[in-house]
């Protein structure tokens, strides 16, 4: 490690000015040699008690009027949602555009979608707990948020599938009145109730463990005493004892370690609802793969455009530095590149493979009535984030958020893809349909939208946004030092 | 004002200061201490001479406990109450329990270890100090050695939490007041 005389730490005082490379200290390695440092993690020479204040402001202060307006067109889209579902419940699955041959819709295409989004908080805040990687503590609060958020917008699209939702809970295997009539446990849809539910329990576990000593540090900065007692309350009455530390580190690793294989196995089983089956362009062994690397492709897309609204909108750009957006713009390039080869290797199974079935729903895919869907899919996916080789590009936020969006935009088609091209084509001509979405299948889909957004702005209103303890471990005690100079309690 | 104390704190403001103080801690005798920290400051557990947690083995008999409660389930229900023929499948088909049974160990194991943790943290430790904004929630490092301690006397303590080259130190009464 450095000395505090040559800490680079104090030196880098600004995001603007890191360069996403390491800081080349003359002759400070051991051997007389030159020393290379990460760059800091937390620019602007932050102290840990500047830490409380930035970002438990936003929580503490009546919420600007940009807070009102995004939090304004976030309930409006909600209420298109419980207006679309009254209407649902009212009239029943026709008013969507599913029929036969295409019965599964946008439904199952907004439920994995919003499932795959929900696949990158867990992934940041397990998969990069367990390898070191220090740069997720900016991101992994934020992250874990949106995957409960998102896993919450998915929840609801399976059961509004069902057709009638009021007898969802048929789905859950409990000794009834009725035979009592199991589930059938050899279907994939029931192993998706389990992952489902498992994957947002464990999901929110994690999280709230994460929350406990930042629920504490508002705790402790609140002045109204009720404040004071619900956040008390909300973490148990943490007062950072390392005794208590001692058993909270070691579940958190417990639960990184688990939610790891969970994070893989979640979106492993929702691929298995459709290679399960016997229809061409889903019958593949390729899916479970596929499926997991399009999810953290997504759900990277979606951090990065919710942390473009956090940089901006919040005032986090030193604890979201521009580091960590090329981190994740790395990640992003990194796994579509993964989707656009899992893309290339269909194709060249389904002629490999010498199907003629298969050969066929391929071939129909891109050149076929919906080719525009492939295209975009392909495009989005495969080709755009080709743009992140430039260094250039990847610390240009504009660019990264327009790819986020973008990347979102052709993950959303690519589930449409999936679930309407092989659909379209049944095995008799005769058979052959189309597929439209009609004003209520939109309605959903942005009403879904809503209420991530609501639920994400009251997320930002109310809780710590950014890991605020984990911050703290990855700063420089030389620079947080210089607190007491200032008599900051 | 001389009701009986409860204990002291004494701050430090760096993780090594903090180390370099619980070592000496531990070495002095005192048992009823703890350190009271804004982020897990690494090598504490050693310092104050803590042994491993014991989560793991918690979270390895709860991942048994839900294998077990998926395996009986399914079985029960597919094999022993309500057999059925799909597709002329074995009724005890185990690859397709294996996802079921997978996510019902990491929801057993990961939800139980939370609770426990949380539980243990209060539990498996000294006795606190009072709910008092001690800044071991901002950026000090929090030294606590509590008067139900066997070696405990208040001179005692306090002269020696000064020795430690602490930066605050003081009494802290029951009913959360604290002096010099």
């Amino acid at each position: 490690m450095t000395t505090a005389e040559t800490s680079p730490y104090a030196t880098v005082m600004d995001d603007r000015q890191l360069t996403g490379y390491p800081i080349v200290l003359k002759g400070a390695g051991p051997y007389g040699g030159d020393l290379e440092v990460p760059e800091p993690l937390v620019t602007g020479g932050k102290k840990w008690a500047d830490v409380d204040r930035d970002i438990c402001m936003h929580a503490e202060e009546f919420p600007t009027r940009r807070w009102w307006i995004a939090f304004s067109i976030a309930l409006c889209c909600l209420s298109l949602l419980v207006f679309a579902l009254i209407t649902l419940f009212y009239s029943g699955i026709g008013i969507l555009g599913v029929n036969q041959p295409v019965g599964w819709g946008s439904f199952i295409i907004n439920f994995v979608f919003w499932i795959g989004i929900g696949h990158a908080g867990t992934l940041i805040s397990a998969v990069l707990y367990l390898f070191r990687q220090q740069w997720r503590t900016g991101i992994n609060r934020a992250a874990e948020a949106m995957t409960l958020f998102a896993v919450a917008c998915a929840g609801i699209f399976p059961v509004i599938h069902l057709g009638r939702a009021w007898f969802a809970y048929w789905l859950v295997p409990y000794p009834n009145a009725r035979g009592p009539l199991w589930i059938n446990f050899n279907s994939p849809l029931a192993w998706d109730i389990f992952a489902i539910s498992t994957y947002g329990l464990v999901s929110a576990t994690f999280w709230y463990m994460g929350l406990l000593p930042d629920l504490a540090t508002v705790r402790d900065r609140a002045t109204h005493p009720w404040r004071r007692r619900i956040y008390n309350a909300m973490c148990f009455g943490w007062n950072g004892s390392h005794r208590a530390w001692r058993h909270y580190e070691s579940a958190y690793m417990v639960l990184a370690a688990l939610a790891t294989p969970l994070v893989f196995s979640v979106h492993t089983i929702v691929s298995f609802d459709f290679a399960t089956s016997v229809i061409p362009g889903w019958h593949t062994t390729i899916f479970p793969p596929y499926f997991v690397i399009g999810a953290i492709f997504s759900g990277f897309a979606m951090v990065i455009t919710l942390m473009t609204f956090m940089r901006g909108y919040f005032g986090m750009k030193n604890y979201v530095t521009l580091n960590h957006m090329e981190d994740m713009a790395k990640i992003l390039m990194f796994t579509g590149m993964l989707v656009g080869f899992a893309y290339s290797t269909e194709f060249f199974m389904a002629w490999y493979s010498g199907s003629e079935w298969e050969g066929f729903v391929f071939k129909n895919r891109a050149f076929g009535p919906y080719w525009w869907a492939y295209a975009i899919m392909f495009t989005c996916n495969a080709i755009i984030p080709q743009l992140f080789w430039f260094k250039s590009l990847r610390r240009n936020t504009w660019v990264l958020f327009i790819v986020s969006i973008l990347v979102n935009v052709g993950m959303w088609f690519e589930r449409f893809v999936i679930v309407v091209s092989s659909l379209h084509r049944d095995f008799l001509p005769s058979s052959w349909g189309m597929y439209a979405l009609t004003f209520w299948d939109y309605a959903f889909l942005l009403g879904s939208f809503g209420l991530f957004f609501t639920l994400f702005l009251l997320f930002v209103r109310f809780l710590p946004v950014v890991a605020i303890s984990e911050v703290k471990g990855v700063m420089d005690p030389k620079v947080s030092r210089a607190a007491f100079e200032g008599g900051v309690r | 004002m001389t009701s009986s104390p409860v204990g002291v704190l004494a701050d430090f403001y760096e993780p090594d200061t903090a180390l370099a103080a619980a070592e000496k801690v531990r070495a002095a005798g005192w048992t009823h201490f703890d350190f009271l920290t804004p982020f897990p400051v690494h090598g504490m557990e050693e310092a104050m001479g803590q042994r491993r947690s014991w989560i793991p083995w918690v979270t390895g008999g709860l991942a048994i406990g839900g294998i077990v409660f998926a395996q009986a389930l399914q079985n029960y229900v597919m094999v022993w109450d309500w057999p059925m023929n799909f597709g002329g499948k074995p009724f005890a088909a185990w690859p397709s329990f294996v996802p079921i049974t997978f996510e019902a160990m990491v929801f057993w194991a990961a939800l139980g270890s939370a609770l426990v943790a949380i539980v243990a943290g209060k539990k498996d430790s000294v006795p606190q100090p009072p709910n008092v904004p001690t800044g071991a929630t901002v950026d000090r490092f929090v030294l606590w050695i509590s008067a139900t301690d066997p070696k405990w006397s208040d001179m005692d303590a306090m002269a020696f939490v000064r020795s430690l080259g602490a930066g605050d130190t003081r009494i802290v009464e029951a009913d959360g007041g604290s002096h010099a």
